[in-house]
């Protein structure tokens, strides 16, 4: 029993890094169409400007945090200035493509910084040990990880239930030419989806940094791991992705606490999601709670 | 009057002439002379370079294969290296025991049914969500490769030389024996691609790629022309994976990964999607590009752009895959088959335009 819990805990702290991180996927979907296939490494980013903003630069943790959500955010919106807004009215397969073509550039380039290879790990700067209930531990930075998360969502559910830009945003999700004729200025909601897409992700890395390791691969896979939940929430809702990216990362601590030993190798965790993903897409392919799209002539 | 030489403007009174593969007999024999000269080119080459050749080859295959899905039927692959791997494994389980004329197609074979598999979502869904499948085979390849004992948990598996004619192919000419194999084949499934686009399943691909419920209304099924589409990708896919296995003497799982799928995707684009013509000349540009960056590395190094923890090489690859297809995607979204066609229309009706 005790087993069970702690792997739904530790499933809990893993589900609440893909929900952010599918958080700003959603966001960037329901605003302009696009799927980004450029998101670990978004989060990629953030996680090593926040390494290299406390080891290089030797800031204070929080202070080096508040920064990599800045410069996340300004890299994905010069990524969307740049590299998006060209192709606006261009078939959704270019844009898709560009999206793809853009995660091997910036693939390419944190291959310029000396994070290309290799495990990098933040200094602690949380207290050791943690706390435990019902025989279960929980380490302080899992608490923290969990904690942030909640943090994350809460403000971004205020920022779209009671700010003039979340309602803007959410309006050209609702209705792109409706919101463009009430004076919404679309391009600039476009930008901004990115900018806050780039903020989850960074949030996401950073918490990766908090719990484990950071390297580049791992976190490329957490940005893939977004689609098992997204598709499994449904593409085009909030709700959907937080979720969806929970019930991920407890499906797949799951999978390696059972289906492991089964298996020879193991690791398991890596591919269930996907499975899933494809029984989703095989049984409901909208989701838990994505609309249906229902195409008139 | 209309002329069988060169055409001087457009006197096709029926769709049969206009659906001709060849306009004029110039064009076919200048394709006829593309292909002598294909098959004498090697006599002049040294052995690397028809490697090289045989390269471009097996990757415009592949290449063909996804403009199949991705330019023809609109659906987006992510997962091309997984379809070409299907059919690199299961050659290299069956080399052992069957001749390399019935493997490839087997292998050929295993690719369709892999790409019908996962097409099958596209009877309920869009193609937004059919790239996420192709994404998830992708990954759901690797697992398993990387996880079976027989496929030696992704790590090299030997190919077996060939006997041909009661000949075995050794050393010196292996890679010109497979640039003749890999040239038939090629010549074969173009010809066969380029003949299935005047039919009418090859007419539906087109026509759901560019409004499917305008397919649905005249009697196409969009669902099944899409799994189509994914089955027949899948197969030149398979068949190039079964030939790259002979090729390079060994199957490696890293030749099948998401950053291959991501290559052929950059190929497809730079030749141009939807386009014959591209799917060589995609695949030429990139693995030309791909020789010279070794040069390029050392280039940057030799400028004093190297320090410490830094692997410029590894970095390279990316940066050019991910840089050419997103300046093709916005500055030429047809890619290199648009100046090929702007070269040929020119001389298409020159010098007698009247």
């Amino acid at each position: 029993m005790s087993y069970l819990l702690q792997l739904l805990v530790s499933g809990l702290v893993v589900g609440s890094i893909y929900a952010l991180a599918a958080l700003g996927f959603v966001l960037i979907y329901k605003a302009s169409r696009v799927i980004n296939f450029a998101h670990g490494q978004f989060i990629a980013i953030g996680a090593f400007t926040v390494y290299a903003l406390v080891v290089y630069l030797k800031l204070n943790v929080w202070l080096a945090f508040g920064l990599a959500l800045l410069f996340t955010a300004l890299v994905a919106f010069l990524v969307e200035k740049l590299f998006l807004k060209p192709l606006v009215g261009q078939p959704i397969i270019s844009v898709i493509m560009v999206t793809i073509g853009l995660a091997s550039l910036l693939d390419g380039l944190i291959h310029l910084t000396p994070f290309g290879g290799g495990n990098f790990s933040l200094p602690r700067f949380l207290p050791e040990g943690g706390v435990s209930f019902l025989g279960v531990s929980v380490s302080y930075p899992q608490l923290l990880a969990v904690l942030l998360t909640a943090l994350f969502l809460a403000g971004f559910g205020w920022f779209f239930q009671r700010s003039t830009l979340g309602a803007a945003m959410r309006a050209v999700a609702d209705d792109q030419m409706a919101a463009m004729s009430l004076g919404v200025s679309v391009e600039h909601v476009f930008a901004l989806a990115w900018a806050a897409a780039g903020i989850t992700a960074a949030a996401a890395g950073f918490i990766v940094g908090t719990v484990s390791g950071i390297n580049l691969e791992s976190l490329v896979a957490i940005g893939l791991k977004v689609f098992p939940a997204v598709i499994l929430g449904g593409l085009d809702s909030i709700p959907g992705a937080v979720i969806g990216g929970i019930v991920i990362g407890i499906l797949e601590n799951l999978a390696t606490g059972y289906l492991d030993p089964l298996v020879p190798g193991g690791g398991t965790a890596e591919v269930f999601p996907f499975v899933v993903l494809l029984l989703v897409l095989w049984f409901k392919p909208h989701g838990l709670f994505g609309t249906e799209e229902i195409e008139r002539v | 009057m209309r002329n069988p030489w060169a055409e001087t403007g457009n006197y096709k009174t029926s769709y049969r002439q206009d659906t001709a593969i060849f306009a004029t007999y110039l064009e076919m024999l200048s394709l006829w002379a593309l292909v002598a000269l294909l098959l004498v080119l090697p006599f002049f080459l040294k052995r690397p370079q028809v490697f090289v050749l045989d390269l471009i080859l097996v990757y415009s295959l592949a290449v063909l294969g996804l403009n199949i899905t991705t330019g023809y039927a609109g659906l987006i692959n992510i997962g091309q290296a997984a379809f070409v791997g299907v059919g690199a494994y299961t050659a290299a389980l069956l080399a052992p025991s069957l001749p390399f004329w019935l493997t490839v197609p087997i292998g050929g074979l295993a690719g369709a049914v892999a790409g019908g598999i996962v097409g099958i979502p596209s009877l309920r869904i869009k193609h937004l969500y059919l790239a996420i499948a192709t994404l998830a085979f992708q990954i759901i390849f690797e697992w398993t490769v990387g996880h079976s004992t027989i496929l030696k948990q992704g790590g090299a598996i030997a190919m077996p030389r060939v006997e041909f004619l009661g000949y075995k192919v050794g050393y010196k000419n292996h890679y010109y024996f497979w640039y003749y194999v890999i040239l038939l084949v090629v010549v074969l499934l173009a010809f066969a691609f380029r003949n299935l686009l005047r039919t009418r399943y090859g007419r539906a691909l087109v026509a759901v790629r560019d409004n499917d419920r305008a397919a649905d209304a005249m009697g196409m099924h969009p669902g099944l022309t899409k799994i189509f589409a994914f089955a027949l990708g899948g197969f030149y896919a398979g068949v190039a994976g079964a030939l790259y296995a002979y090729l390079s003497r060994a199957v490696v799982i890293e030749d099948y990964m998401l950053p291959v799928s991501i290559k052929f995707l950059a190929m497809a684009i730079v030749g141009g999607l939807g386009s014959i013509v591209g799917s060589f000349l995609g695949p030429a540009f990139l693995v030309l590009l791909d020789l010279n960056m070794e040069d390029l590395a050392n280039w940057l190094k030799s400028l004093g752009l190297s320090y410490a923890g830094v692997d410029i090489a590894s970095a390279m690859r990316p940066l050019t895959f991910g840089l050419v297809i997103v300046l093709f995607l916005i500055f030429e979204p047809r890619g290199l088959a648009n100046w090929w066609r702007l070269v040929r229309n020119f001389f298409r009706n020159w010098p007698f335009k009247y």
